[in-house]
């Protein structure tokens, strides 16, 4: 336990670490807000011309569209700056050798990874996701209570740890393949599904969502809650779902690690 | 001259084909990205029965052709001009004896290559999970390929222009994200542009982009016909001119400011 405790607190002064670096850049910083609101703007767009086609889409207003949408992002805004750097693991720790350095630090290597994150993307997204969900609360005349301010950070941060677990597990393949980023890319793409009331998709993507890469209660379920819809309960399981994953993410990442080789440099 | 560009190319694909795993994974990209799309649609048409001016298996056809079609239309040597630039690697690509946007362009053509294996692989995929709708006729077929090879030139000097920047500024990836946020919106790819404002329609009818997606796929599906397809092609060329000129330029003015960290 205290060894977890040691490796928790590492962790945490090299995040600081690192937000004061990404500081110094101020013109990189400024342009990755910019073309981040480029690309939310994309996907509001499309949200936006569902509705001219339709009043709701399965049951679901433009209004509430967006607050499942600005939770969605809240989410992924702290995924981005929590576990950015696991896209790293292969391009760049393993096939460069540095990663054989972080092996001979006294901390567990997945925290010197995940330490190292540097992106300020995750501003951006932030930004959006507020401005979206408290104009919605408003707009949907749901009261902004102390209970749910405390309900959307706490579960939007279990909600990431789903999510960042998943990426955990995806970068063992970069133990194989040197280069991970695709396939951990690919499996992060699948949250946009979750974007949507999951009654739009057939079994297959339902099942996918909810019990192989749980995205729905990292997202879909904390929403319905917050709306006050059938189901909500169901968000309660989150922080369970992101204990369960974790715990196996950072066992199969443990065994891969086992299986590591250096690449020789 | 062709010949030299053609190897360039062939060793752009060679490199992404080194790990076989790519082409699969960016393929199931591909997929991830329409799932969405269609199964939205399909909700929209089963509560409304109707999505203006096409039909459902249209609809599909429509972003299963956008996923097909976003490699050769948005990918391409993107940050591999800003990392010449930021890397020194331009000083001697400018020695080279071909001259540089012809050695970048066949680079641009091996991408682009790679882009159409990706294409045709999404595609196959696709048309074991949905019905996708064949082209009308032949000869919609051959302007569609038409339309899409116009888009090549005007996809590259666009990328060598956003790419010069890196003459200036470091954080050309905030450009290209730029580059492919503005194409998304005004070329069709979030959804057939008769669904936007009508003014938005009139800015996307002057820009080329709306034939990066929205005029091939409608070709395809055989909306657009006839003496039209000829007055595409026409601004078409004029845009490649426009954007061969807006390249050099630029480029020429840029390249006398060289100065690399280092190099």
């Amino acid at each position: 336990m205290t060894k977890i405790k040691d490796n928790i607190s590492i962790y945490l002064s090299m995040l600081s670490c690192s937000i004061k670096s990404m500081m110094e850049y101020r013109v990189d910083f400024i342009v990755g807000i910019i073309s981040q609101l480029l690309t939310q703007a994309v996907e509001l767009i499309f949200i936006w011309i569902i509705f001219q086609n339709t009043q709701s889409l399965a049951g679901w207003t433009f209004d509430k569209l967006l607050l499942l949408y600005g939770i969605t992002m809240l989410t992924i805004a702290i995924v981005d700056f929590l576990f950015d750097s696991i896209y790293d693991i292969g391009p760049k720790y393993i096939k460069d050798g540095d990663f054989d350095k972080l092996l001979l630090r006294p901390i567990h290597p997945l925290i010197s990874v995940i330490g190292d994150t540097k992106t300020f993307t995750a501003f951006g997204y932030m930004a959006i996701s507020l401005i979206l969900i408290i104009s919605m609360l408003i707009k949907l005349q749901i009261d902004i209570t102390f209970m749910l301010v405390a309900k959307i950070i706490i579960f939007a941060f279990s909600g990431a740890l789903i999510i960042g677990a998943i990426m955990i597990a995806l970068s063992v393949t970069s133990f194989y393949t040197y280069k991970s980023n695709e396939i951990i890319w690919s499996v992060f793409r699948i949250y946009t599904f979750a974007q949507y009331p999951v009654e739009i998709y057939n079994k297959f993507i339902r099942i996918l969502i909810t019990f192989i890469f749980p995205f729905v209660f990292a997202t879909y379920y904390p929403t319905l809650n917050y709306l006050g819809m059938e189901n909500g309960w169901l968000m309660y399981l989150s922080p369970i779902v992101a204990i369960i994953f974790l715990i196996i993410a950072v066992k199969i990442w443990n065994w891969g690690l086992n299986k590591y080789r250096s690449t020789g440099n | 001259m062709l010949g030299t560009l053609l190897k360039i190319g062939k060793m752009g694909i060679k490199e992404y084909l080194q790990y076989k795993s790519v082409l699969f994974l960016f393929t199931l990209n591909r997929i991830i990205e329409v799932v969405v799309y269609i199964f939205v649609w399909y909700a929209i048409y089963n509560q409304t029965g109707q999505i203006e001016g096409f039909a459902i298996n249209e609809i599909a056809t429509y972003y299963i052709l956008v996923v097909t079609l976003v490699p050769m239309s948005l990918w391409g040597i993107n940050e591999d001009i800003a990392y010449s630039i930021r890397k020194g690697y331009i000083t001697r690509e400018l020695l080279n004896p071909i001259s540089y946007f012809t050695y970048y362009f066949g680079k641009e053509l091996g991408e682009m290559g790679f882009g159409l294996l990706t294409a045709i692989c999404t595609f196959i995929v696709c048309n074991i999970f949905w019905t996708v709708l064949m082209p009308v006729n032949i000869w919609a077929f051959i302007a569609f390929i038409c339309i899409l090879l116009l888009n090549i030139p005007i996809s590259y000097f666009l990328q060598m222009i956003v790419g010069t920047c890196g003459f200036y500024t470091n954080a050309t990836w905030g450009m290209q994200i730029l580059r492919k946020s503005i194409i998304s919106i005004f070329s069709g790819l979030i959804a057939p542009l008769t669904m936007f404002p009508v003014a938005f329609q009139k800015v996307a009818n002057i820009l080329p982009f709306k034939e990066f997606f929205y005029t091939p796929i409608n070709i395809y599906l055989g909306k657009i016909q006839g003496v039209e397809i000829l007055f595409i092609i026409g601004k078409q060329l004029i845009w490649v001119l426009i954007m061969y000129v807006l390249a050099k330029v630029f480029f020429n003015k840029a390249v006398k400011k060289i100065t690399i960290n280092g190099g």
